[in-house]
């Protein structure tokens, strides 16, 4: 009898997180994503919703929130009941680099990084016309020639800007808009080199683009020659995980729902063959442990960056 | 070809106060600098703002000349009270709505705002208040939940 | 080319669930189009979770007719209601409103959608038989190109706007200004934001086209109904001389085909899309005319040039996209999206593993064209109905859609103000008679505008002589000479007009 009534208190007393962890969730969820539809990340996020769905037993409703690179997205993220009913699907580089520059109303400390599915990538590209294909060719043709450099963000006109520096290269440096912008420039040889977010995918199989190096912290297993910035004795890298983001406050069980939702993800055949084929991102999962270290990591060591 | 003097006084002169205004305050505050670039980002709004000045401001005066030669006065004497609050009150309206539409997402009363301008357009047959206000609003029910799937909007 | 493939291939587009999914597509984006405050990103949004469950082939074609549709539907509100849903069919409502007014709500409907079904079949044929091969055409015009370009549209379409010059001149400056808040291209610093994040991308589009386009028109109607209570809306009467004839058709027919030419033209570049293809159009026709001024007024000239431009465009911006893998703009983007949602890479690959599939899709596009040709001519009458519907009755349900419509894009309540201070500024303009169209061509185009210019003097470091080894820049500077030569001349004609016309208030 008394341990049936401390059954009954204690199913009382647990009854919220029980309920989440047994039946959660019990209504559709919103995945969130902080740009306009077509874009690599929505692409991404859609897929995702689409295999979370089949693990959650709900579907998963995807609201893209275009504005500032992610940084509307997740002003709006802040404010949400941390529910885990609402979820952002996006990179890091809103968190890690955007509130260097400029001032917005969150911090890497209001959400929390669950899990990612996938890493970014962050390659410096040239046309195959070129005389020059491999990182070191650049810079010994830039030793004796003018050379211009497409941008896309800040930060990486920096890294190139330092580097230029140490080299001893006279470089213009275009910004471009976006990877869509980028591909003329280059396929046109309108620009000797240039950065490319993972716009390269489409172009690197037909041969008329070549990765000259990858500013990612690793190589990446689709260009496994191709050599990183470090590796060719530059301190410089960029990362960025794509990562599911939710606010300060969730439930413990909620999370770790989503987290095995997000790693069932990460091992579906549909996942991997449009991320990895289609995207050339490559899928690793990385739980929240490692992620919530990383993203403060890289947030130091930009800073560090934007501050020459 | 229409030349009403009188507003093209006072609009001339609202444009060339508005480009003044971004030349002088909006963009020295906000367009920010950079000393890299050979193109400054003040420099495309600052030729929009100057074209604001010079063509309002000669809108402006063209009207003034021209005000001068009717010998109108700059204010118009007899202001129609009634023509403008007809004007204004559509505006107050969808401004409230949307001031609600901050607390109430428009599915739940999408039907009322539609109904009340109906009636105060001077709609009276309930039948047509009734159709128009509900088929609208379950359309959109249907395509934000069930086509587009953002959830009720 | 390949017959056999050819074959095989339309073959394959010619099954019944083809037919269903892009007569599906057609229908949906035309009831898109139709709704002002809804556009072609609404559609879009419904399409992509939809796809989800079709074949490739199906799902392209899918998407594709859904374009198609939104941009003749979007002419049908332009038309019948001055409220274009798009900014590209701004340029249709200027001749297509008078002439509905004038009691010919339906030839009006029908010019615009031949001139839709025939830009978009010969831009297809275009994009099928010529295009590709010579897709890397589109490369010659780098930043220099596209900065001529892009300043000739703007002092061309500039030039279009009736009334005072200074007037026009004002609102494009306004245009300008508002074209750059954003975060800098370069820097990535927010400019004339004044600290909203949400101002970060911009102004948004659809806010702005929105705003002064559908919601200032419905401000500005619900006024005039103090004054004209049931003589405003254009009632669809049996009339039998109110329908295309073969005269109108041959009248028409040059500028169809002189409008496919320019949508062709600028949707194979990327970047520039659908307004400006639309909005010059209409300006050469205008130029070309024998009396310009019968424009504005209702001539089905105008309608066709609008219209065929801006269909012409969405074939067109599949040129660089199926030849070199860039989107020639944004629904094209989402197109590349689509395609990989479906584990298709869009590019020049295609043509060569999967040649079966793209010309499938080929014969699906040509497929759709047909569709909306078939599904607007019966579907006329019953849209045309909408001109029956009393004004007072048409207005509120419009303001709640142009609501609704913004709430759909996610912007949330920020994105309802910017709606509403530009549904006031539309009006004001309206009002004062200053050229909106002169004001949302600066803004569309003012961000690419600085962008190919700002590349262009890095580019070039400063030295100018490098224009010497770009002949198509220097013919698009000279014809920028020469249209801001002509608009200061104008300029001075009405001054002197204006001087001696006779005075009214």
């Amino acid at each position: 009898m008394k341990t049936t009534f401390a059954a009954i208190l204690g199913a009382t007393m647990l009854t919220a997180p029980i309920a989440y962890a047994d039946d959660w969730p019990t209504r559709p969820l919103t995945m969130v994503i902080g740009f306009a539809p077509g874009g690599s990340t929505d692409i991404q996020g859609r897929v995702l919703a689409n295999v979370m769905e089949q693990y959650l037993g709900q579907p998963v409703n995807v609201v893209n929130q275009p504005g500032g690179g992610s940084a509307v997205a997740f002003t709006r993220l802040m404010n949400v009941e941390p529910d885990g009913y609402t979820f952002l699907f996006g990179g890091t580089t809103a968190l890690t680099f955007t509130p260097i520059i400029t001032p917005v109303e969150y911090e890497i400390d209001d959400f929390e990084y669950l899990a990612s599915v996938a890493l970014g990538q962050n390659a410096i590209v040239t046309s195959a016309e070129q005389p020059f294909t491999t990182f070191d060719e650049i810079i010994e043709y830039g030793r004796e020639n003018q050379m211009t450099y497409a941008q896309q963000t800040p930060l990486d006109e920096a890294i190139i800007g330092a580097i230029a520096e140490q080299e001893g290269l006279d470089l213009a440096i275009v910004p471009t808009g976006g990877g869509g912008g980028m591909a003329p420039l280059v396929l046109g040889r309108e620009v000797d080199f240039a950065y490319s977010g993972g716009t390269h995918a489409q172009y690197t199989p037909t041969g008329e683009m070549v990765v000259a190096a990858f500013m990612s912290a690793e190589r990446s297993p689709f260009y496994p020659e191709v050599p990183t910035l470090m590796e060719l004795g530059y301190d410089f890298a960029i990362e960025d995980y794509r990562s599911i983001i939710v606010p300060q406050g969730v439930p413990e069980d909620v999370k770790d729902r989503l987290i095995s939702a997000a790693e069932f993800a990460s091992e579906s055949e549909t996942f991997i063959n449009i991320t990895e084929g289609n995207t050339f991102f490559p899928v690793v999962f990385i739980g929240q442990e490692e992620m919530e270290t990383s993203v403060r990591r890289i947030r130091a060591a930009t800073e560090e960056v934007m501050a020459e | 070809m229409i030349f009403v003097p009188r507003s093209d006084f006072w609009s001339g002169l609202a444009v060339a106060s508005v480009g003044l205004l971004a030349l002088l305050w909006m963009i020295p505050n906000y367009a920010g600098s950079n000393p890299f670039a050979r193109m400054p980002p003040g420099l495309v709004p600052g030729i929009g703002a100057w074209l604001m000045v010079i063509c309002g401001g000669v809108v402006a005066i063209k009207g003034l000349l021209q005000m001068m030669r009717d010998s109108l006065g700059l204010v118009s004497a007899d202001l129609n009270w009634g023509a403008l609050a007809w004007a204004a009150w559509p505006f107050a309206y969808v401004a409230v709505a949307i001031w609600f539409m901050s607390f109430i997402k428009i599915t739940w009363f999408g039907a009322f705002l539609i109904a009340g301008m109906l009636i105060l357009l001077g709609e009276r047959r309930w039948y047509m208040i009734l159709g128009c206000a509900v088929v609208p609003v379950a359309l959109l029910y249907v395509l934000s939940v069930y086509l587009m799937r953002v959830g009720i909007v | 080319m390949d017959f056999a493939v050819i074959g095989t291939a339309a073959a394959e587009a010619l099954t019944l669930a083809s037919f269903i999914g892009i007569g599906g597509g057609v229908l949906l984006g035309y009831i898109v189009g139709v709704i002002p405050g809804l556009s072609r990103s609404v559609a879009i949004s419904i399409a992509i979770p939809m796809t989800f469950y079709m074949s490739p082939y199906i799902a392209i074609s899918f998407l594709i007719g859904l374009s198609k549709g939104t941009a003749a539907g979007s002419a049908v509100s332009a038309i019948l209601l001055n409220a274009p849903g798009e900014a590209s069919s701004a340029a249709t409502a200027l001749d297509g409103y008078p002439m509905a007014k004038q009691g010919k709500p339906k030839t009006a409907l029908q010019v615009g959608l031949i001139a839709s079904v025939m830009g978009d079949i010969l831009a297809t044929i275009i994009l099928i038989f010529v295009a590709i091969p010579f897709a890397r055409v589109a490369l010659l015009f780098g930043p220099y190109e596209m900065a001529a370009i892009l300043a000739f549209a703007l002092v061309f379409i500039a030039g279009l706007s009736g009334g005072s010059i200074f007037k026009g001149l004002a609102a494009g400056g306004l245009g300008i200004i508002l074209g750059t808040v954003g975060l800098d291209n370069q820097t990535g610093l927010p400019r004339l934001t004044f600290g909203y994040t949400e101002l970060m991308d911009g102004m948004p589009l659809i806010a702005v086209a929105i705003g002064t386009l559908a919601l200032s028109e419905m401000f500005i109607q619900s006024e005039k109904l103090r004054y004209e209570r049931g003589t405003m809306s254009v009632a669809m009467k049996k009339d039998p001389n109110d329908r295309i004839t073969w005269p109108i058709f041959k009248s028409i027919l040059p500028t169809i085909l002189r409008g496919t030419g320019v949508g062709t033209f600028v949707g194979a570049l990327p970047g520039l899309g659908p307004s400006v293809g639309s909005f010059m159009s209409y300006g050469m026709t205008v130029k070309a005319s024998k009396d310009p001024d019968s424009f504005g007024k209702g001539n089905p000239k105008g309608i066709a040039a609008a219209e065929s431009a801006d269909n012409a465009v969405i074939p067109a911006a599949l040129i660089p996209l199926f030849g070199l893998g860039i989107p020639g703009n944004v629904s094209a983007a989402l197109l590349i999206g689509a395609f990989a949602i479906h584990g298709i890479t869009v590019g020049p690959l295609l043509l060569r593993d999967s040649p079966e599939l793209l010309y499938s899709i080929f014969a699906g596009m040509i497929l759709a064209s047909v569709i909306m040709l078939a599904l607007g001519w019966f579907g006329l009458q019953f849209f045309a109905q909408i001109t029956r519907v009393p004004p007072h009755v048409v207005i509120p349900i419009v303001i709640f859609f142009c609501l609704a419509g913004m709430m759909l894009q996610g912007y949330g309540t920020f994105g309802l103000i910017i709606l509403m201070g530009f549904a006031l500024l539309g009006y004001l303009m309206k009002k004062f008679d200053y050229s909106f169209v002169t004001f949302l061509v600066a803004f569309i185009i003012t961000p690419m505008l600085e962008l190919n210019l700002r590349q262009s003097i890095i580019l070039s470091r400063g030295n100018w002589a490098i224009l010497l080894d770009r002949p198509i820049a220097l013919f698009f500077i000279a014809c920028t000479a020469v249209a801001l030569i002509a608009l200061i001349y104008r300029t001075f004609q009405t001054d002197k007009a204006a001087a001696g016309a006779p005075v009214s208030e």
